[in-house]
Parts: C-alpha cells; sequence; structure tokens
C-alpha cells in the first residue's frame, strides 16, 4: 500500500483519536490518544512525527483538536485522569500548540461555558496561558511572520480577544474573577509581553532576520483606543526611553512599531505616550521623525494637543513643544505651531468664548515655544509676534475676569522682554499667585529635564530606575534642608497680628463730624485729614442726629475725594464712612447715590464705588441689629492689609452664595438651631429706595458712560448689586414687585457676551427665585417662567464659563422647588375646600 | 508670608500690678528660690517694690535711695539679698531675709547718668559689679561684698558718656569681658583683666540707649532714640561685626531682654509698646500694646518650668504689665 500524503495521515490520526475520546472509558486508550496528539506539538529527534506532519497539525487541526476538548469537557473520561496526567495531557495541549488558536479556543469556551468545574478549568488553564508568556510568544509569532497568513476577520477578532480579556473574563466570572485577569494587572501583563516581543525583535534584526511589527503596533493601538494607555505606557514608556538612549537597532524598533500603528488609533497612542514619558528627549527617541512622515501624528502633536484639548499637565507641553524643538527637521513645525498658537492667544473672540483653563493652556503653550525659539527664528517671526503680542494683550486687558488680564499681562511682559524692542519691555503690576507664577515660569528651561538615571551595563528596569531617582531627590532634599535647620528655628513661632503697630501721630483727632467734613473740604494737612478719614465712621455711629444733618452733603465729599496724601487704608476707610452714612440716613443718601450713579461725569472707579457702598449698606440693614454688635468705632484694626472690596465683586457673592446654600440645606436637614429672636428687619421698608431707582435709567447712554455699550464692567457690577437687593428683600412685601421688575431688566441682557455680566445676570435669576414668594412666581410670571428654564437650560449646557454654567443649575433646581412647593401647597388647599 | 486674616490677634497682658504710683525704670524677675515667685520693680520715685505674682500684691517697699529714681534692682544669692542702684550716686545692698529690709552695705559710684550698673557672679559669694563711674566716660569694677576695686576702664577717644553695660564671663578666655554703649553711639568690647579695649563698632548714630547680649550665641542688639535696632556678633577673635538692623515703626527703645532660652528678644519701646522679635533672625513676631506711655523696662521671667515663664513690662504710666508670650504649650494651643 502506498504511504499516505502527511495531510491524509494527520486527518486519518486526529480523527482515530477523536472516536476513542469520545467512545472509549478505558483510561489507558484515552492517554494514549492523548499522547498521540501531543506527539504532532513535540519539537525535536525524538518525536514521533515528521515536520510536515506537525506543520500540517497545527495549520489544520490544531483549532478542531481543543475545540473537540472543549466541548468534551464533560466526558467521564476527564475526572479518571490523575492531576499530573491532566496537567500534562490536557493543560498541555493548550499550552504548547500555536497560543492565537489556544487563545481563540480559550476564550470562546469561557464565554459559552457556564458557572462550573469546567469553566473553572478553563479558567485556570487559561490563567496558567497568561503566566507561561504565551502571550509574547504570540505576538513574536506575528512578528516572524510565521503565523498562518490569516484573514482580516481572524486577526480583528484575535486582536479584540486579547485586547478585551479583562472584559471578557469579568463578564463571565463577576465576582470570583481572578487576580491575574483585573486590567492593571493584564494591561502591565500585556505591556511587558509586549515589549519582550520588541526585545525579541531587536536581537532577530541584530541576527538579519527580517520581523513584521504590524501586529504589535496593532495590538498596542487597540489597546490604547480602549482607555487603557496608562498601565501600558507605565510599563513601556520608562523601558523604551532607557533602551532608545545608545541603542539605534532599538530606536528603529520603536520608529517602526509608532510608523505601524493603524492612523484610526495613532491618537490615543500619542496622548499616551506623550503623557507617560518623562522629557521631550525620550519622546524624540522613541517617536523619531514620525510627526514629519505621518499626517495624523502631526495633525494630532501640532494641532490636538496643543489647541483643541486643554487637560493635560504643563509637562506635556513642554515635552510636545521641547520634542518639536528637537531637530533641525522639526523646527518647520514648531514655528507653525507658534503661529497658530499666537493666533489662538490674540483672537479677541477666543478670548469671550473659551474656557479659562483652556486659555491659560494656550497661553503657556504659548510661551514655552516662544523661549524655544532662536534669535534668528525670532526675528523673522518678530512682526508676527508683536501684532499678536499687541491685539491680544489689549482683548486680555479689556476683559473683566481678573484671571484673564492677568494672563495677558504675563503673556505681555515675557513676549516683549523676549522680543527685546529697543531694549524696553513691558512691565505690569499684578499679584505673584500660583497661577501667574506658573505662566512666568514656562519662560525658564528646567535643568535637567530627563530626571531618568544613566542605565548601568545597558538595561535597568525601569522600577529599578524610578527607585533610583526618587532616592537620589530625597537625598537632595535632605541634605539642603539640613544647613538651614538651624536658622529655621524663629518659624517655630507663628506671629500674632501686627496691623495695629502704626506709627504715632501727635495730633489727637477731631470729635465733631463738623469738623471731620470741614477739614475734608478745606484742609491740606495731610495728617489731620487722615486722622479725620480714621474717625469719621465712628462718629457718624456715635452721634445718629449729627450725622443726619450733614449726611449728603459728607456723602457727596466722600464720593468725590481723591487719596491725594496715600493714606493706608484710604479706600476702606472712605467707603465704610459712606456706608455708616446710608446705613444711618437711608432715604436722602440712597437717593444721592442713585441718582449719581447715572449723571455725568463720574469715573467708572466712583460709579463702582456707589454700587459698592449701597450693596454693603443694603447688607447692614438686613442683618438684624445685635446687642453685642461689634463697635465700628475707631479704625478697622487691619486697614493697610484688607484689599479694597471694591476689588474683588466675588466677595459679597460668595457671602451670598454661601447663604443660599445653607438655606437649600435647611430644607432636609431640619431645625438646628434654636429660633432666632425676632427682630425688626431694617431693610425691608427701604429695599425700595435702594432698588428702583437703579433700574430707572440703564439705556440712557450718556457721553462718559454707555452702560448697555463698552462699560459692561459696570453693567454686570450692576446687575450682582440688583441681584443682591433682590435677595436681602426676602419676605419684604416689595420683593414681588422688585423680582418682576429685575427679571425684566436681566432679560435683555441675558445673552451679553462678557461672562460677568452673564454671572450677574444669573446671580439676580438666582436671587429672584430665592425671594419672590412661589404663589407670586408662579402666577405673575407664568409665562416668562417657560422661557427663562429655556434659557436656563441652554446656558447650563453650552456656556463657556463654568461659573455660569454652575448657576444656570442652581437656578433651575431653586426654581423647580419653589414651584413644586408651590403645586402642592395647592393641592393641599384643593384636598382642604 | 502669614495672611492677615490668618494670623491670631494680638495679644493682651494676662494681669497688672499697679500701685508703684511711679515711673517704673527697672523690673527683676526672681523666681528661682523658694516659693513665691517674685518680680522686683524700680521705680522713678525711689520705690523697690517686690511683687509677689501668687497674689500679685506687693508684698514689700523698701524706699532706700532718700527719694530719688531707682535705676537698677538685681539679687544676689537667690532672694536673700537686694542690690540697687540709684540716682542719689549710690548703689545699695539690702537684706531681705527672714522679711527684712535692712541696708546692708552702699557703695558711692558719683555717676550722676542713667547707666545701669551691671552683676557678674565669679564664684559663689563673690560677684563683679561694673558701673559707670565719677567721670563721664569711666566704667569702675569693684568686687563684692568685698568692695574691692578691680579696675577702670576708660577709652582712648572720645566717646561721651557710658550709657549702658554688660558685664560677662566668655567660655574661652581667662577673665570676664565688659561690653559698652557710649552717648556717641559706639560700642566698645573690654577685657576686663588685662584692661585693654578688645574692638569697637560703631553701632547706632544716637547715643545706645541699651543693650543686651546673648553669651550662648554671642549675638547681641542696642537700642537708641531712633528707628532702628543694630544687631552685632562676636567673632573667634572677639571683633565685634555689625550685622543687619530691624526698622522699627516708631523710634526709641529703652530697653531690651532676650529670654533665658535664647529665642526671643523683647523691647521696649517709647511708643508705648513692647515688641517680641525671634530671636535667631529678629523676625518681629509681636507687638504688646498696652501701655499708654513710654515702656521703660522689660524682663524675661526665670521661672523653671517654661510654662510659667512670663514677660514684664514696666512704664511712664505707672503701671507694670505680665504678658504670658510664646511659652510651649501655655498660649500656642
Amino acid at each position: 500500500m502506498e504511504p499516505l500524503a502527511p495531510d491524509t495521515e494527520v486527518r486519518v490520526a486526529v480523527a482515530q483519536c477523536f472516536r476513542t475520546l469520545s467512545t472509549s472509558t478505558e483510561t489507558e486508550d484515552i492517554i494514549s490518544s492523548l499522547q498521540t496528539l501531543h506527539s504532532f506539538l513535540d519539537e525535536g529527534a525524538e518525536s514521533r512525527s515528521s515536520s510536515d506532519q506537525r506543520a500540517e497539525f497545527r495549520r489544520a487541526h490544531f483549532t478542531r483538536t481543543l475545540q473537540f476538548l472543549v466541548s468534551n469537557i464533560q466526558a467521564d473520561w476527564l475526572p479518571g485522569l490523575s492531576a499530573a496526567q491532566r496537567t500534562e495531557l490536557w493543560d498541555g495541549l493548550f499550552l504548547r500548540g500555536p497560543p492565537e488558536q489556544a487563545l481563540l479556543v480559550l476564550m470562546e469556551g469561557i464565554s459559552e461555558l457556564r458557572a462550573s468545574t469546567s469553566l473553572d478549568l478553563l479558567i485556570s488553564v487559561t490563567e496558567q496561558f497568561l503566566q507561561s508568556g504565551r502571550l509574547a510568544a504570540l505576538l513574536w509569532s506575528y512578528c516572524l511572520l510565521t503565523a498562518p497568513s490569516d484573514s482580516p476577520q481572524l486577526r480583528e477578532t484575535l486582536l479584540a480577544r486579547i485586547v478585551a480579556l479583562p472584559d471578557l473574563t469579568a463578564n463571565r466570572l463577576h465576582l470570583k474573577n481572578k487576580h491575574c485577569f483585573c486590567p492593571q494587572q493584564y494591561y502591565t501583563l500585556l505591556a511587558s509581553e509586549m515589549l519582550t516581543a520588541l526585545e525579541r525583535t531587536c536581537q532577530a534584526l541584530r541576527d538579519g532576520t527580517d520581523c513584521s511589527l504590524t501586529f504589535v503596533s496593532q495590538t498596542l493601538g487597540k489597546v490604547c483606543i480602549q482607555g487603557h494607555s496608562g498601565p501600558v505606557f507605565a510599563v513601556m514608556a520608562p523601558r523604551l526611553s532607557v533602551c532608545t538612549r545608545s541603542d539605534m537597532v532599538w530606536q528603529r524598533v520603536c520608529w517602526k512599531l509608532l510608523q505601524n500603528v493603524p492612523q484610526r488609533w495613532m491618537e490615543s497612542v500619542l496622548t499616551g505616550l506623550v503623557q507617560a514619558v518623562s522629557g521631550p528627549e525620550a519622546f524624540g527617541r522613541i517617536v523619531g521623525n514620525l510627526v514629519i512622515t505621518n499626517k495624523k501624528a502631526q495633525f494630532v502633536i501640532t494641532h490636538k494637543l496643543l489647541l483643541l484639548q486643554y487637560k493635560y499637565e504643563t509637562q506635556v507641553l513642554r515635552t510636545v513643544l521641547g520634542y518639536l524643538s528637537a531637530d533641525r527637521e522639526r523646527r518647520p513645525l514648531l514655528i507653525q505651531v507658534l503661529r497658530s498658537l499666537s493666533q489662538a492667544w490674540a483672537n479677541p473672540s477666543a478670548v469671550k468664548h473659551t474656557p479659562l483653563e483652556q486659555q491659560l493652556y494656550v497661553s503657556k503653550a504659548l510661551l514655552l515655544s516662544v523661549r524655544l525659539l532662536r534669535d534668528a527664528e525670532l526675528q523673522e517671526l518678530r512682526s508676527e509676534l508683536l501684532q499678536c503680542m499687541l491685539g491680544g494683550m489689549q482683548s486680555h486687558l479689556d476683559s473683566s475676569v481678573v484671571r484673564i488680564r492677568h494672563m495677558g499681562m504675563v503673556v505681555g511682559e515675557c513676549l516683549s522682554a523676549r522680543m527685546d524692542i529697543n531694549k524696553t519691555k513691558l512691565k505690569f503690576e499684578y499679584d505673584q499667585d500660583e497661577e501667574t507664577l506658573e505662566l512666568l515660569s514656562m519662560m525658564t528651561p528646567i535643568s535637567g529635564e530627563e530626571p531618568e538615571a544613566e542605565p548601568e551595563n545597558g538595561v535597568t528596569s525601569p522600577l529599578e530606575a524610578s527607585e533610583k531617582t526618587t532616592q537620589n531627590a530625597s537625598s537632595e532634599n535632605k541634605s539642603k534642608s539640613d544647613p538651614d535647620s538651624d536658622l529655621d528655628s524663629d518659624d517655630e513661632f507663628t506671629p500674632y497680628d501686627m496691623s495695629a503697630d502704626q506709627e504715632m501721630s501727635k495730633e489727637s483727632p477731631p470729635r465733631y463730624l463738623r469738623d471731620c467734613l470741614e477739614i475734608f473740604i478745606s484742609s491740606e494737612d495731610s495728617v489731620r485729614l487722615e486722622l479725620s478719614l480714621r474717625v469719621a465712621e465712628g462718629l457718624v455711629r456715635k452721634n445718629v442726629f449729627a450725622a443726619r444733618e450733614i449726611s449728603v452733603q459728607l456723602t457727596k465729599v466722600l464720593l468725590h475725594m481723591e487719596n491725594k496724601y496715600s493714606i493706608r487704608g484710604f479706600l476702606s476707610l472712605r467707603q465704610a464712612t459712606m456706608v455708616a452714612l446710608t446705613v444711618t440716613d437711608c432715604i436722602p443718601v440712597t437717593q444721592y447715590l442713585t441718582t449719581e450713579f447715572y449723571s455725568m461725569n463720574y469715573s467708572l472707579c466712583q460709579r463702582l464705588d456707589i454700587l459698592e457702598v449701597l450693596a454693603l449698606a443694603a447688607q447692614e440693614l438686613s442683618k438684624p441689629i445685635t446687642a453685642e454688635r461689634s463697635p465700628p468705632v475707631g479704625v478697622p484694626v487691619s486697614t493697610d492689609l484688607t484689599p479694597y472690596p471694591g476689588d474683588n465683586p466675588v466677595h459679597w457673592r460668595q457671602v451670598v452664595e454661601r447663604r443660599i446654600q445653607s438655606k437649600t440645606k435647611r430644607l432636609t436637614k431640619g431645625v438646628t438651631q434654636p429660633p432666632a429672636k425676632a427682630t425688626p428687619n431694617r431693610y425691608a421698608p427701604v429695599a425700595g429706595h435702594f432698588f428702583f431707582p437703579l433700574l430707572s435709567n440703564y439705556d440712557k447712554p450718556q457721553v462718559t458712560f454707555d452702560l448697555l455699550g463698552g462699560d459692561h464692567l459696570v453693567l454686570g457690577r450692576l446687575i450682582h448689586t440688583l441681584g443682591l437687593f433682590m435677595h436681602l428683600a426676602v419676605n419684604a412685601p416689595i420683593a414681588a414687585q422688585m423680582g418682576r421688575a429685575l427679571l425684566d431688566f436681566v432679560w435683555a441682557v441675558r445673552y451679553h457676551v462678557d461672562q460677568m455680566v452673564r454671572r450677574g445676570v444669573l446671580f439676580a435669576v438666582c436671587s429672584v427665585f430665592l425671594s419672590m414668594p412661589s404663589q407670586t412666581l408662579l402666577v405673575d410670571l407664568n409665562e416668562q417662567l417657560f422661557e427663562t428654564r429655556t434659557w436656563l437650560a441652554d446656558v447650563a449646557e453650552g456656556d463657556p464659563d463654568e461659573d455660569c454654567r454652575n448657576l444656570a443649575i442652581q437656578s433651575l433646581v431653586l426654581l423647580d422647588k419653589s414651584l413644586k412647593k408651590q403645586l402642592q401647597d395647592q393641592q393641599a388647599l384643593s384636598m382642604e375646600s | 508670608m502669614h495672611e492677615p486674616g490668618m494670623s491670631r490677634p494680638a495679644p493682651s497682658p494676662i494681669y497688672t500690678l499697679r500701685g508703684a504710683g511711679a515711673p517704673l525704670n527697672t523690673l527683676h524677675f526672681s523666681c528661682h528660690g523658694g516659693d513665691p515667685p517674685l518680680l522686683f520693680s524700680g521705680s522713678g520715685k525711689g520705690a523697690i517694690h517686690m511683687w509677689n505674682l501668687n497674689t500679685r500684691r506687693a508684698e514689700k517697699v523698701v524706699e532706700g535711695h532718700s527719694g530719688n529714681s531707682v535705676v537698677w534692682v538685681n539679687t544676689l544669692r537667690g532672694t536673700d539679698t537686694l542690690i540697687s542702684q540709684g540716682r542719689d550716686m549710690r548703689v545699695c545692698l539690702w537684706d531681705l531675709s527672714e522679711g527684712r529690709s535692712a541696708l546692708l552695705d552702699s557703695v558711692w559710684t558719683g555717676s550722676v547718668g542713667f547707666c545701669q550698673c551691671s552683676l557678674l557672679e565669679t564664684s559663689t559669694g563673690t560677684h563683679l559689679l561694673a558701673f559707670a563711674g565719677q567721670e563721664i566716660e569711666e566704667i569702675k569694677i569693684i568686687e563684692l561684698p568685698s568692695k574691692t576695686p578691680v579696675c577702670i576702664l576708660v577709652p582712648d577717644a572720645k566717646l561721651g558718656m557710658v550709657m549702658c553695660i554688660k558685664l560677662w564671663q566668655p567660655d574661652s578666655g581667662p577673665g570676664p569681658l565688659l561690653l559698652a554703649g557710649y552717648e556717641d553711639g559706639s560700642l566698645l568690647l573690654w577685657d576686663v583683666t588685662q584692661r585693654a579695649q578688645l574692638s569697637q563698632a560703631k553701632a547706632n548714630p544716637e547715643p545706645v540707649m541699651c543693650l543686651t547680649f546673648d553669651t550662648e550665641s554671642l549675638r547681641g542688639v542696642s537700642g537708641s532714640s531712633e528707628k532702628n535696632l543694630s544687631s552685632w556678633r562676636l567673632d573667634g577673635q572677639n571683633n565685634l561685626q555689625l550685622q543687619d538692623s530691624v526698622t522699627l515703626v516708631n523710634p526709641g527703645v529703652s530697653q531690651l531682654s532676650v529670654r533665658g532660652d535664647g529665642k526671643l528678644l523683647a523691647s521696649a519701646g517709647w511708643d508705648h509698646r513692647v515688641r517680641i522679635f525671634g530671636w535667631k533672625k529678629l523676625r518681629p513676631l509681636a507687638v504688646l500694646q498696652y501701655h499708654t506711655d513710654l515702656v521703660l523696662s522689660v524682663a524675661f521671667s526665670d521661672h523653671q518650668d517654661p510654662q510659667q515663664r512670663l514677660l514684664a513690662a514696666g512704664s511712664k504710666d505707672q503701671r507694670i504689665s505680665l504678658w504670658s508670650i510664646y511659652n510651649e504649650g501655655a498660649d500656642t494651643g
């Protein structure tokens, strides 16, 4: 008889085995058939099968065999095998054959089986599969091109199985999931298996063998797009960074790896990598000139990371821009990036309509790239940069948000210093807070941008390397702090408040308010003026009748008073006195102030002062008079240190918001405080005097003052103040009228371009909902409420300013609560009747 | 920097002692010996009050210098012997043991100035006393109780009147050293045994009103009628080296005192305020406001329990204020 062709022979043998396994009950038969199957996998000389047979088995029968085993997992003979036999013969088949086929069969089995011992068996085989490095074997087999030329579908499935293994097992095993299938463990393992495959690739390349990294790249891409770039690059990035330091083969392998990542996954790979590497040098070594050769990578690195997204740490910006600047071929991209950054920064519409965080991000990027520019390149870009600087600064300084103004100042300063315009540079005054300092720090290169340790004997494991650096860092810290420790001992004492330590003056302060007035009007003596200013508030409060005689006159003088002698705490002293006057003699003074607010020839600052004084006075009036009210007589203790409240419009808003919070909480908390003693509200009867005059003239632009035009700073503050008046008028009979008028007023400006105005509007709406009786709200504002709701929902969703969004949400909540209460009350009433 | 809003409010005195009836030129704590802790004060009308700090009453009043202002008081041998210096040009020794207040001895100084004496214990029972002499520039040193003259120190150059002196025994070196501040603002370091000037520095432009010296860290400060406290140190070769000065808000300092543990410096200001500084870096820590007239003297108590260590300030407004400040656990909690 002619010997059979190897494929037939194998098929016959495998069929024979299957038959035995499915029918026989004899353990020996079973064992011998399993051994026969094993023999097709055995390599080496003593193998019972020829290499042709083995190849044929691997190609055509291995998957079938495993599927057969899995489907017969309930067979009677399986429990009959001893543990050693089972491990050797049954488990072994899964662990020794082509890994991709084994993995597919295992995953298929796991997803089909219900919880049972059989499933446990498959799970333990899968665990072994992972632990024995079969993933690396799988990846490596694809690198070597020895894997069967598979269909795209098969490859896609395989990738999906590899990447989604934790999800598949978790779905099947629920709480009984194994430790090594947890995402953190699994992806770390996968990352090191990929590294192993890459290392073997490097070795093979050195030995002159061709390899393909397509499959590894695809795996990497797929892992990253599924959101697991963090754990993967935490392992891979430090290692790649170390390996590529001196080894050209490693560098080529890395470049190839990234080049082969499919376009649709490129972005997530790059963003993951750029966050994980330690600095621009490492990034450059790993990525190479990918940014030039790959369009997608170029878009991600030069555009998306810088201009579209803004969630990354500053280190990412340093890495990206440092990377672009580090190579001659990449430098044109840096210049291109700088152009688009400067355009983005200077764009007045962006200043108004993009979130503040993004503007900060763009500013940082701009400063970083300007720092990286060479002088020659700078010359080339000078005119553009200058234009950007001037236009951008104008739109930043126009903004009513303090942080944006600061940003404009810092960037302007840095740009002008860098460009060296006729040896002059800009200098602004701004607070050195965390944000401005961080921006300023962009202009100074970080020394030792790459903290990784120089690897000893070629390769250090990433873990060791990181340990080493932390040790270095801590020992440096220690040595740094040691010599100082002796000198620091003064710091063990916290200083007391020393603000009262003022220079002593020889003059005695005036004792009558009229004297103060005289001095304010006519005196040129700075000492007397200062003393009068310091005692004025106390005198107003001490002698109410005297104060009423001259209240308007004194208010007028104070409103026009300038700090000619740079008296410390001038603004707050003046303000406190005006507030005291308003409180003491409410109606005439409010009348005067509200009229003056819309008159000609006042500076914006004075108008803001008026609003501030009215707001503080209203606040004070609305507070119940308590017996032990802190005596306002004399100087506020820390006059020179308190910032003038007018500089910070947020403060009373915060106060009120805190009140809103406490109010909303109280509904659920129940009464925690003893009921307060009833005292008359001094504000309620006069609320209208504060409120309505300010509403009357807003739409009449004057030569010097255009509320609805350029002066939106005042508009924002005005609306805030009106909102505050509204809020304080809670429970006052006039509140309903005020609320209606206020809603009408703010309706016109609800989509104002300036976010401060929008915040004010939302604040005012909030306070209307808080203060208006819910019945009036529903009955009187019936039609408006629907539109208001739609508008609020719109703002809550789409406003670029975070505060606006929050306030809109708060308003919605308040509105709903108020309506619900009203409806319930109505129901209760109708039930009763 | 601390924020103004966050810092603790300025402290207040824990109690005050009234009834001296005259400005209080000098204060001296004596909390070492048996109970109770005592505070001695010397007034502008010649009375020395011995305040019991437990009852907060004057336990004894010694009228010693025939109505002339008492400029300095101290104690020898626990609290048994009191030594006081008055503007009647006499230094008197008083026996206070067993409730007595008898005059033991007196020394005629001949000095019409305000310079306070300085006392140094050389061995048990014997002290050196330095005081300004009859001539305006001279400093005399005598031994007590024998009253043997030790030396007379007169500077080579014209420096004006002696304003303040401090006698101490350095750890290294055989004999005691003496620091003296003069009317022209100079500081001189004298070696008492050699009778030689070791070093000179122009610490202040105005007369040196007061000085204090920490023998541990070899640093000192001196104050005058202007706004600056100048600080200086001695290097290894006993050279005076001027260091950074501290600017005060208002001019004029009457007295300076370093706490026993070398952590705090207190200054008695003409602006009615006592200022507290960290001694290491002279960082301002607190301004104590209570008095309504010049503060003339400050003293830290030598109580063994650091928590009971007080600061006393005596003022021209005839009151003594006592403060508990930066005592571990006592006021920081």
